[in-house]
């Protein structure tokens, strides 16, 4: 059993299992933080963007003019953004399986895996991963295509002219690697060879392991993985959440007596609690309102924005800021929005039992009736018209490099009334703002990262016991910037196996059983004997048919009829042995009475030897060695055939036979 | 009221001593019982049995009745003991041989009633309330009782169990008081000597005593600790020394034997040891027991012990420092820079890298240490400032933020987050402000203490305790001028954050430490300026529109103090606008607030104002207003606090009379009737008077109380001019003293001269119409003496008297017997 990690990311992991005949694909994320080398996207003409100055080397030896502008005392690529894709070298992507995708973050590279590779399997996911994965590819492709960029810059990719490059683009890994984003295409066609799980819900591959999907309690269709034959057990735990916010709870008990456990995707931020971040986020959000302010709020369009919405649905009453305006801006802002409250069965039971009231699981869907909440695939259009100020806009793309927020970070960013508040964690905040610098707008940097953190997974941990664990490799150190933590990391016994980007990890447990069936025709011949309480033997002779990994036991075929000949009679007696096998022995031979019946069979000169195994007994008059040892006895005897079929029947007296 | 219930009593006996009745609650016995009390204690020797001799019988028919409740047999125990109390009750009942019958339980009709915990405790309690004289003891050692009180001791019962310890101690110090001697009535425990008669009543106890100390039962060790503590703090000599001597050998084997299960009880023996002059005397070995309790610090009990003996009063010094030193060990070991592993013994490695033993030992570290603190405690050889610095560490190493590798990484990780040892550490913090040298490290101190603030993770409670700490350091800092720096720079925006905050709880505790740092630095003018040109104030003022109640209250107190520091600094701020605004959203939540809390702070604000001398001309326009709205408030407190407003009110006005000279000039006159005027323009005299027939007692009492205090005032001033009239119509109270003043008429007790103004003669018909009456006039009506002394007793005086008491007893025992009847 195999372990292929095609992405060392801890919350974007894609692997590759290779277990029994299957080869199956967990996860497949997209790391979209190459994006931040790349300029913003304006949406709308920004003269300050398009009048950057081109990057020449200082002594004017590269001149990459048309591809890298100098910005905010950075150098940024102007083409496309393009994406940091899992690694396709390690392992021929054609020969996968199947992918199982465990949440709708985990899923962006899926067009990157299944087009043009020659993939032909099926990918497993839960009804809202696929239908909000498809919003966020849908949402990716839009924010792209919606402004174009004539050419792809290439030059600076070459290696020695990166490495002459001003930092960070000097230090940037596998720049070749990087792809532009997919076609929306490429996305209807990675989307179709999806099949639709319900939790719990057994799928086998092949007749080789079964697949199961447990609710992960992180996301809307959020799932962990088992996956098992009849004698191992795999789990694969990726973004999974212990708190109480809007999906079902996470599933704990299916994980227990794993002998491998993948775990993946804890939070990112293991030192901000989500309650405290949500408090941040909305004490600064009334105080920047209160003092006349907006406040921006680069998202996801699906995911902890459901809760933020919810959270502050209460708050503004309560901090008296009840008129200000919410505008969710996305071009798949609506869908989101009302996908939310159609997938009933996938949220926390609390939520689900409203839906029979008949209320909808979501405050939000009361805010957009009172118009506080008003959402617009983009600014262009009735926004435009209807926008009032002060007021909170929640936007994507969180990486601040394409999509609507790029138009409102120069709108904004000028006053230091306005404040943007940063509540996912997968961008660093300082890299995302530094084509908008100089800044007077205030930043908060408000990580609302609810999956699970090390105090819960080494609970988590304890109580289902798996015999190994594998982790990406950032799991068993602190975190560089607090060495000192170390209860910021995962200390088990034994420790865990990390992995990095391209590691091939063997998992350290060996097959050793296979399940059999037996016919009935067959158990019935079978003549059981107890060999010890409770426990019977019986031999079989069959014929082992192995057809899709099931494998069954038969009757031997009857010999077909032998035409009649003279050599008939020959024939039947010739094998007796294949007609009465030699019955089997079990027992061990005890010296004293071995001694005891030697003697009573006139065997005086004895001499026992111990030995490291057993006992030598040296049968002085006779010249024979007896070695008696634990799996077996051995008479050495030379030329004497009768004494050493006398002295066997004598050993056979202490054994039982099957 | 006494005979009624006396005359009851009869009957009251026959229902209680009925077996077919059940008996009434143990609350009610309880009550019948103190009633009895309080007859007994008033009856100065007059004997109640003679005059009552139903009580007798109803003693001998429990006692012969074969299925008495054991409710109503610990009654009659009780009831006995206390019978007895006095010599002559005692001949009685023994004459009839009634004693033998109640106390020896040989002679109970059903011994199994023994088995009863309440029967025992009642038996005990008896003697108790028995043994007031010499004859009780005869009987009790004659009828070999102590015995049976010993073995009571180790009872299942722990209130049987502490019981018989108590009554033990009471023997014992009856023993040695006049009573024994001569003969007197009260006891105490003055030193005396013990009658030779008495010395083998003491022997038995102290060898009962001696033997569970050396016994290896743990509960019986636990109850001779629990005896022998009660004792050592309550017995006089010679039983004191008498009994430590015997008791020291068992005692010195315990303390050494070490089990942490006793710990606490042997502390609480040497601490009452200490507290009596056992202390100074050598051969009772009390400071040497106290050190080997203590040991170095390498036992478990060693950190309890020491903060134990820290918490002594009157503890010699040499054993504090030692107990000092012991328990800042773990502090000091926490927070180690050095890798010096060394130092520290096994148990306390061992205890620290268990979490709940580590949190155990740094809360009882810091908290002795707070404790020392607080009493400004010099500490010798222990530099403070390093004492200081642990703490400041410890807090670091709470919040995760810990600079450099520590000695045990693994204390830290149970101490990240740990809300209880940041809490006690916040307190500790605050403590230490006590000492003039660490204001050096006020830079550390307020870094850690805003660090706190501003974490996203802090708990409302931990940010409530990091609050008030702040409060101890700003106001022992006040003189720096780096002070305001922190404030305005570090302070101001965390604290404007914190009043958006998600919890209630978090908002208001902010606002109260605003209110409590404006007060603290009142008069610091760099603060004041600050606070008015940093945008602070406007935070304040939209507060006062939170969702929740408190935070409105809070915020309301913050604004009050916010413009009393203002009109402090006239110079510095223009602060008409605050005023203007405060007043116009305080009356706003006066009138609407759904709440109670924000509009009885608004009361107070107001109150607050007028007891400065800045302020009141400016909220004079609003104080007729206040007065009206807080006096029909439908929150009682509300009321009340309206009341405090006009009292001070009161004060502030007739001080401007001098009403008490005694020579009166017709100008002085003329101050007291405008100052009166003036208050009536107030609407004042309307707010007492409705004050005054309100339906809450409190409310009524207190308006009761000021008008009072007027009426005082105005008969001081004897030539006061009736000028000043009260308009009756349109009022609650106006008809209440309407329908007083006719019945007053009515019995021709008024004889009215003048004051009373009305258009036509006036009959009993047309009495209704009588507008105006001056207020010398109302206040001679309203007969308000008799009104306070009505007022005065508790509101339920009727219901809780002795006589409902046996009302109800027998108006149950009747309807039981009449559903009784029903059954059939």
């Amino acid at each position: 059993m195999k372990l292929y990690c095609l992405s060392g990311h801890p919350t974007l992991p894609c692997n590759v299992l290779k277990f029994k005949s299957t080869t199956i694909m967990l996860d497949c994320g997209l790391d979209t933080t190459a994006a931040l080398y790349f300029l913003p996207l304006p949406l709308v003409h920004s003269p300050r963007l398009s009048k950057l100055p081109g990057w020449v080397s200082k002594d004017g030896a590269i001149n990459l003019e048309k591809e890298l502008k100098e910005c905010s005392g950075r150098v940024f690529v102007d083409s496309q953004p393009e994406f940091c894709l899992p690694e396709k070298e390690l392992l021929d992507l054609s020969t996968i399986d199947v992918i199982l995708i465990s949440n709708y973050h985990c899923m962006m590279a899926l067009p990157y895996i299944t087009e043009h590779t020659g993939f032909t399997g099926t990918v497993y996911a839960t009804e809202p991963t696929l239908q909000i994965g498809r919003l966020l590819m849908e949402e990716l492709v839009t924010f792209m295509e919606r402004v174009p960029k004539a050419h792809a810059a290439t030059c600076w990719k070459n290696k020695e002219i990166q490495r002459l490059l001003p930092g960070p683009l000097k230090d940037a890994v596998d720049v070749w690697s990087w792809r532009k984003c997919y076609s929306m295409q490429e996305v209807n066609s990675a989307l179709s060879k999806v099949q639709l799980v319900g939790y719990s819900q057994k799928v086998e591959l092949f007749g080789a392991v079964q697949v199961t999907p447990l609710s992960s309690g992180y996301s809307l269709g959020s799932s962990n993985w088992i996956i098992q034959s009849h004698y191992e057990k795999v789990s694969y735990v990726s973004g999974s959440s212990l708190l109480t916010t809007h999906p079902q709870p996470m599933e704990q008990s299916s994980l227990k007596n794993s002998d491998v456990l993948i775990l993946t995707g804890l939070t990112q931020i293991p030192t901000a609690n989500p309650d405290g971040m949500l408090g941040e986020f909305c004490s600064n959000l009334a105080m920047t309102i209160r003092a006349g302010g907006n406040v921006l709020v680069p998202c996801y369009s699906s995911g902890v924005i459901y809760d933020l919405l919810e959270c502050l649905y209460q708050f503004m009453d309560s901090a008296n800021l009840g008129t200000t305006p919410f505008y969710f801006i996305s071009p798949v802002a609506n869908s989101s929005l009302e996908f939310s409250q159609i997938f009933a069965e996938w949220l926390c039971q609390n939520k689900q039992s409203k839906v029979y009231l008949p209320e909808p699981p979501f405050p939000h869907a009361e805010l957009i009736q009172t118009n506080k909440l008003k959402h617009y695939p983009s600014i262009h259009g009735d926004f435009s018209s209807e926008f009032r100020q002060p007021c909170v806009v929640f936007t994507g793309h969180p990486s601040l490099r394409f999509g609507d927020v790029v138009h409102f970070m120069e709108l904004w960013g000028k006053s230091g009334l306005n404040t943007i508040i940063f509540t996912e964690p997968d961008f660093s905040y300082l890299d995302a703002l530094a084509p908008y610098q100089p800044l007077a707008m205030k930043c908060v940097y408000c990580p609302i990262d609810t999956r699970l953190n090390f105090h819960q997974v080494s609970k988590l941990l304890k109580d289902i016991q798996p015999l190994h664990v594998v982790c990406p490799e950032p799991y068993t150190q602190p975190p560089p910037a607090q060495p000192h933590r170390s209860d910021l990391m995962l200390e088990l016994q034994p420790p865990p196996m990390a992995y990095r980007r391209c590691s091939v990890l063997g998992l350290p447990f060996r097959r050793r059983y296979e399940r059999i069936h037996l016919l009935p025709e067959l158990a019935k011949s079978l003549v059981p004997a107890e060999i010890k309480p409770g426990v019977s033997v019986a031999t079989v002779s069959a014929v082992l048919q192995s057809k899709d990994n099931k494998h069954v036991l038969q009757p031997v075929p009857k010999p077909a009829p032998v035409p009649p000949s003279k050599k008939r009679k020959r024939v039947i007696e010739e094998p007796p042995e294949v007609l009465n096998p030699k019955p089997l022995l079990s027992g061990a031979v005890p010296l004293e009475p071995f001694l005891a019946t030697l003697h009573k069979n006139g065997i005086m000169e004895v001499r026992v030897e111990e030995t490291a195994d057993g006992h030598i007994l040296h049968l002085q008059a006779e010249d024979v060695l007896i070695q008696l040892e634990e799996d077996g006895t051995h008479i050495i005897c030379d030329n004497n055939e009768p004494l050493r079929t006398a002295l066997r029947d004598l050993v056979l007296r202490f054994l039982q036979k099957l | 009221m006494d005979s009624d219930c006396l005359t009851l009593l009869p009957a009251v006996c026959l229902v209680l001593a009925d077996p077919k009745q059940s008996p009434p609650d143990d609350t009610s016995l309880e009550k019948l019982l103190d009633w009895f009390k309080e007859l007994h204690s008033q009856s100065d020797e007059q004997v109640l049995l003679q005059h009552q001799p139903c009580l007798k019988e109803f003693i001998s028919s429990v006692c012969a009745s074969k299925t008495t409740d054991p409710a109503i047999l610990s009654f009659t125990l009780k009831l006995t003991g206390l019978l007895a109390g006095t010599k002559q009750g005692f001949h009685l009942l023994e004459e009839g041989g009634l004693l033998v019958c109640v106390f020896d339980r040989e002679a109970w009709c059903v011994c199994d009633l023994w088995e009863d915990a309440s029967v025992r405790s009642g038996w005990m309690q008896g003697l108790l309330n028995m043994l007031k004289h010499r004859q009780a003891l005869d009987f009790i050692c004659q009828k070999g009782l102590i015995k049976v009180i010993l073995q009571l001791q180790n009872d299942r019962s722990l209130f049987v169990a502490c019981l018989a310890n108590q009554l033990l101690v009471h023997i014992l110090n009856f023993l040695t008081s006049s009573n024994m001697t001569n003969g007197g009535n009260a006891v105490g425990s003055s030193e005396s000597s013990l009658s030779p008669d008495w010395v083998s009543v003491s022997t038995e106890i102290m060898t009962g005593e001696v033997e569970a100390l050396s016994s290896d039962d743990h509960p019986r060790v636990l109850q001779g600790l629990r005896l022998l503590s009660s004792v050592t703090s309550q017995c006089g000599e010679p039983i004191r020394s008498m009994l430590w001597k015997d008791v020291l050998v068992p005692l010195e084997v315990l303390i050494n034997r070490g089990s942490e299960s006793l710990t606490q009880p042997l502390m609480s023996v040497l601490q009452a040891a200490v507290r009596t002059p056992l202390l100074g005397k050598s051969e009772y070995k009390v400071e040497k027991l106290l050190e080997a309790m203590l040991g170095s610090g390498n036992k478990k009990e060693s950190f309890q012990c020491a903060a134990l003996i820290i918490k002594l009063e009157k503890c010699p010094e040499v054993l504090k420092r030692k107990a000092i030193d012991i328990i800042l060990l773990p502090l000091q070991c926490v927070s180690a820079q050095s890798q010096d592993t060394e130092k520290m013994n096994l148990v306390l490695k061992e205890q620290l890298s268990h979490k709940a033993s580590c949190i155990s030992l740094l809360m009882q570290s810091l908290s002795s240490l707070a404790e020392l603190a607080y009493t400004k405690y010099q500490f010798d050889g222990i530099p403070i400032h390093s004492v200081t610095c642990s703490v400041v560490l410890l807090l670091r190493i709470c919040f995760g933020n810990c600079p450099s590798s520590l000695l045990y990484i693994n204390t830290s990780t149970h101490l990240i987050g740990c809300c209880k040892v940041q809490r006690c550490g916040l307190d500790t913090l605050g403590a230490l402000s006590m000492y003039e040298e660490n204001v050096d490290l006020r830079k550390d101190i307020f870094s850690v203490l805003l660090d706190y603030l501003q974490s996203p993770d802090s708990h409302a409670t931990v940010l409530k305790k990091t609050y008030q700490a702040t409060v101890r350091w700003i106001a022992v800092c006040s003189p720096f001028p780096d002070l305001l720096h922190f404030i305005s720079h570090d302070l101001f925006p965390v604290l404007e954050k914190r009043t958006c905050d998600l919890r209630w709880e978090v908002r208001d505790s902010t606002l109260e430490f605003i209110t409590q740092l404006t007060v603290a630095l009142n008069g610091n003018i760099g603060f004041i300026e600050a606070l008015h040109t940093s945008g602070m104030v406007s935070v304040l003022l939209s507060s006062l529109a939170d969702a929740e109640g408190y935070v409105r209250a809070s915020a309301v107190a913050a604004v009050g103090e916010a413009v009393t520091s203002s009109f402090q600094q006239t110079v510095l701020v223009s602060n008409s606008n605050l005023l203007e605004e405060a007043l116009k959203q305080m009356m706003t939540i006066l009138s609407q607030d759904t709440e109670g809390f924000p509009r009885r702070a608004v009361v107070k604000a107001f109150t607050s104002w007028l007891k400065g001398s800045h302020l009141v001309t400016a909220v004079h326009p609003s104080l007729s207003s206040v007065l009206s709205l807080g006096g029909n408030d439908f929150d009682w407190e509300v009321k009340m606090h309206t009341l405090e407003l006009a009292e001070v009110l009161m004060e502030k006005t007739l001080t401007c009379c001098p009403y008490a000279v005694q020579n009166f000039g017709s100008s002085e006159k003329t101050l007291l009737t405008q100052a009166l005027s003036k208050l009536k323009e107030f609407g004042l005299f309307d707010l007492l008077f409705n004050c005054l027939f309100d339906c809450d007692r409190p409310v009524c009492e207190k308006a009761c109380a000021l008008l009072l205090k007027l009426r005082t005032l105005i008969s001081e001033c004897t030539d006061f001019d009736y000028a000043l009239v009260l308009n009756l119509n349109g009022n609650r109270w106006g008809d209440e003293v309407q329908s007083r003043y006719l019945n007053k008429q009515a019995r021709g007790s008024v004889c009215v001269t003048n004051g009373v103004t009305a258009s036509d003669e006036r009959t009993d018909s047309d009495l209704h119409c009588i507008k105006d009456i001056s207020l010398p006039m109302i206040l001679h009506i309203l007969d308000l003496d008799d009104m306070q002394r009505t007022l005065r007793l508790s509101s339920d005086h009727v219901v809780n008297s002795a006589r409902s008491l046996m009302e109800d007893i027998l108006s149950a025992a009747q309807q039981s017997e009449e559903n009784t009847v029903d059954c059939y």
